[in-house]
């Protein structure tokens, strides 16, 4: 199993989930890079994704794991010589580890576009916001692990996997509620972590 | 990154499906190139429709391929994004530069059927460029016009400054060379547009004196003219999300209703060699997971079982699907059904009887609607059938023919796989008059009798299990006869419905009746004007097109067909409709 870490950014951070789960199959056809593929009467490749980005929002950590027999360095390579320049390829791992990312997640770091500052959320932090038809009311405090200085940026863990906190969410509240201005289209994602035996560990750590 | 596309990037998260206007899409050629002139496709469709156009993919490859010209594209903002755009004050942008319309040497749009002209006028709307050509001066670029309603150009013309009749893969290459001089060498809008007027194909309505006529162009060395074998791949799904191979241009059938099958004349097929080449080629350089096969009757083709035999090692290495659409019962095997793998086959009968089918041409018999049974053999459970309401001396008895055929598919299918769970959808379009087909002088039905006839076909079929029905809408078929049928006086009508509001004329929950005739109503025109029956011997405003098919053969076949006479294949011996003169007729 090959574990791609690769940016979803420029252009492509408008691609939806679904869209980009399309979309990878065919880089990887495209870059001739074998692909087992499951049993049964409508086989599918054997990829493993990070969970859902939101849209608009910039990752530069986004993981996708292969199941192929080629060695890494090619499969990086083949990747990167198949991609347009939002969904490059930025590091790879060779692993026997449960490639499903997805399952294991349990936070991420992002970094918002907004000189650092401090804000309470420990006590409760409201946001209301819009799902499908109805406007919804939702005290984020739980999903917040922490926020952190990201050279002079305002950097917060949230809650990513089953459990999720859109960052969008947590930024169109901040807006609100201290008049700041984070575009939802420069917030960058910038690392992924997952439960391993109770312990958030940072995937490429994981992986390795 | 220019302004504009900072600009467009924050409205982007504000409107569904940001993806239609970022471009960036895998095989976008280089931009940055030198060019003596650019060209902007427009679409006047949504982002998934036009992208899924086969054509405008062509000539798109074909321009970026030329070292001195550069062509981008456009496709309609869906009106979400179209009330952005004017909120923030930003005009119409091309795709892949984020560059206004206006700053383009040459504008062209793809005119695919006649409820998309109100938006070829939002899109210039939008862009901040006048509707009338003669409004226009030097200062705007050359706006023209190409794609199947050239085949009438009259109702639009005068918001063109040319139209390119037929195909145009050298006509369009012809025309930026000669604008790129007009441009060298200074010369005014007029004089170019008089240089544009000597290419082959290209009207200019402005310059077009009394008697003159335009020859379509057509491609006369199809096996050799240049294919995209690298596809744009789209970022998010769109309506024909795969690889698209042309094997042949026109159809040989003679369908005495199909206007396709008329302007595409004369039949050109590729061999089979050529078109695996450029189905492998397109896989390999853009990944996608599916082949589909392209052509006005696919099953048709000449080199069907050499090329599925040639391409087949390759669909079952790289594990994808090869599709065949629009197969025509008489050339349909067993061997096509089980090497589809598909859920569901469609099927177009477009008439209930036999007599019906003969009227309109359409070569199928009863005895090969029975080929279906080929189909349940390979293990098909879903089967989807079009007809035609409204043809030309249709009677009651053809409409319940068509339940007929419904009941005959449902014990066959008992028959041979002894259980009972056949689908059929049934899909019913309304039968639209259309130039340079031998039935462009019939009446189109009333829209009370349209209504009155799908009542009875659906009643008809309601008492037939597994069967679902499901038609197109009256008025729009209607405002599609007068508008493919228009002439100039149309022009007005169409500004006019698109002041009231019309757009996306093709979405049913924007197209409204009442805007367009009101529209027509304003301008004082009649629509029964246009829908009636036309005199034989009265002139019509398309005649001044040249399509190679002479009016004296539509005149005979429209005879034969009251006579009920069909006409043969033109694989089976010529028939001599002249469309060769054009171009030799190559089947392979």
């Amino acid at each position: 199993m090959i574990v791609l870490k690769y940016t979803k950014s420029l252009d492509a951070r408008f691609i939806s989930h679904i869209d980009l789960l399309k979309h990878i199959g065919r880089i990887l056809r495209r870059a001739g890079i074998p692909v087992k593929h499951s049993q049964g009467f409508n086989p599918h490749a054997l990829l493993f994704f990070s969970p859902p980005m939101v849209l608009g929002v910039n990752s530069y950590a986004e993981y996708v794991a292969i199941d192929t027999d080629m060695n890494g360095d090619e499969v990086f390579e083949r990747f990167n010589n198949s991609v347009p320049d939002g969904l490059k390829a930025i590091n790879w791992f060779k692993t026997d580890k449960n490639p499903n990312i997805q399952g294991k997640s349990v936070s991420a770091d992002y970094v918002l576009d907004v000189p650092y500052f401090e804000f309470d959320y420990k006590d409760g932090f409201e946001i209301t916001y819009k799902k499908k038809d109805d406007m919804v009311t939702e005290d984020i405090a739980r999903k917040i692990f922490g926020i952190f200085n990201a050279d002079g940026r305002l950097g917060v863990r949230l809650a990513s996997g089953n459990n999720n906190l859109r960052v969008d969410r947590l930024a169109t509240g901040l807006n609100e509620k201290y008049g700041k201005d984070i575009k939802i289209t420069t917030i960058a994602k910038i690392a992924q972590y997952v439960d391993v035996d109770g312990k958030e560990i940072d995937v490429d750590l994981y992986l390795k | 990154m220019n302004d504009y596309k900072k600009k467009i990037d924050e409205l982007l998260l504000s409107v569904e499906k940001p993806a239609r206007y970022v471009g960036g899409e895998w095989n976008v050629p280089d931009m940055k190139k030198q060019a003596k002139a650019k060209f902007c496709f427009c679409f006047p469709d949504i982002y998934e429709i036009g992208m899924s156009n086969l054509g405008l993919q062509i000539l798109y490859d074909i321009i970026n391929r030329h070292p001195d010209f550069i062509a981008e594209r456009c496709y309609a903002p869906w009106t979400d994004m179209g009330a952005k755009l004017r909120e923030n004050d930003i005009p119409l942008l091309s795709l892949e530069t984020a560059t206004p319309l206006k700053d383009f040497d040459v504008v062209g749009f793809s005119v695919q059927f006649e409820l998309l002209y109100s938006n070829v006028l939002y899109m210039l709307d939008l862009a901040g460029i006048p509707f009338y050509a003669k409004d226009r001066g030097g200062e705007y670029p050359i706006i023209c016009a190409g794609g199947p309603c050239a085949v009438n150009p009259e109702p639009f013309a005068p918001f063109f400054d040319c139209i390119v009749i037929g195909e145009g893969e050298e006509a369009d290459l012809e025309l930026l060379k000669k604008v790129a001089e007009g441009k060298e060498k200074g010369l005014s809008k007029v004089q170019i547009l008089e240089e544009l007027k000597k290419i082959e194909g290209v009207y200019v309505p402005s310059l077009l004196t009394e008697g003159e006529r335009v020859v379509k162009a057509v491609v006369k060395d199809f096996e050799n003219a240049p294919y995209p074998t690298k596809p744009l791949v789209p970022n998010i799904e769109i309506v024909h999300d795969r690889a698209t191979l042309e094997l042949y241009r026109g159809c040989a059938s003679g369908c005495r209703f199909c206007q396709a099958g008329y302007y595409y004349r004369p039949i050109r097929e590729r061999s089979a060699e050529k078109c695996a080449e450029y189905g492998r080629e397109m896989i390999n350089n853009s990944g996608f997971g599916e082949i589909s096969l392209c052509s006005l009757s696919t099953s048709d083709y000449t080199g069907l079982m050499d090329l599925e035999k040639e391409l087949r090692p390759f669909i079952d290495e790289k594990k994808i699907t090869l599709a065949l659409p629009s197969l025509r019962l008489s050339s349909f095997t067993k061997e096509m059904a089980q090497s589809s793998r598909r859920s569901s086959l469609t099927f177009a009968p477009e008439a209930g009887t036999q007599r019906l089918r003969n009227v309109i041409n359409k070569n199928v018999t009863d005895e090969e609607i029975g080929n279906i049974g080929r189909a349940f053999e390979a293990g098909y459970d879903s089967v989807k059938l079009y007809f035609m309401l409204g043809l030309p001396t249709e009677t009651d008895e053809d409409i319940l023919g068509i339940a007929e055929i419904c009941k005959r598919l449902r014990s066959l299918y008992i028959e041979i796989r002894k259980k009972r769970n056949l689908t059929i959808s049934v899909s019913c379009s309304v039968f639209i008059p259309k130039p340079s087909t031998p039935f462009q002088w019939e009446a189109q039905i009333s829209l009370d009798e349209m209504l009155r006839r799908q009542k009875l076909l659906r009643n008809a079929l309601r008492e037939i299990k597994g069967v679902s029905f499901s038609w197109h809408g009256a008025e729009t078929s209607v405002l599609e006869v007068v508008l493919a049928r228009g002439d100039k006086k149309l022009a007005p009508v169409i500004v006019r419905a698109y002041e009231l509001g019309a757009k996306f004329d093709s979405w049913t929950e924007y197209f409204s009746w009442d805007i367009w005739t009101q529209a027509f109503a304003d301008c004082g025109i009649d629509m029964g004007e246009y829908i009636g029956e036309i005199s034989e011997d009265k002139d019509l405003p398309w005649d001044f097109i040249d399509i190679g098919v002479s009016k004296k053969y539509l005149l005979g076949q429209r005879h034969l067909a009251y006579q009920g006479i069909t006409t043969k294949n033109c694989r089976e011996g010529c028939n001599g409709c002249g469309a060769n003169k054009l171009g030799r007729c190559t089947i392979i």
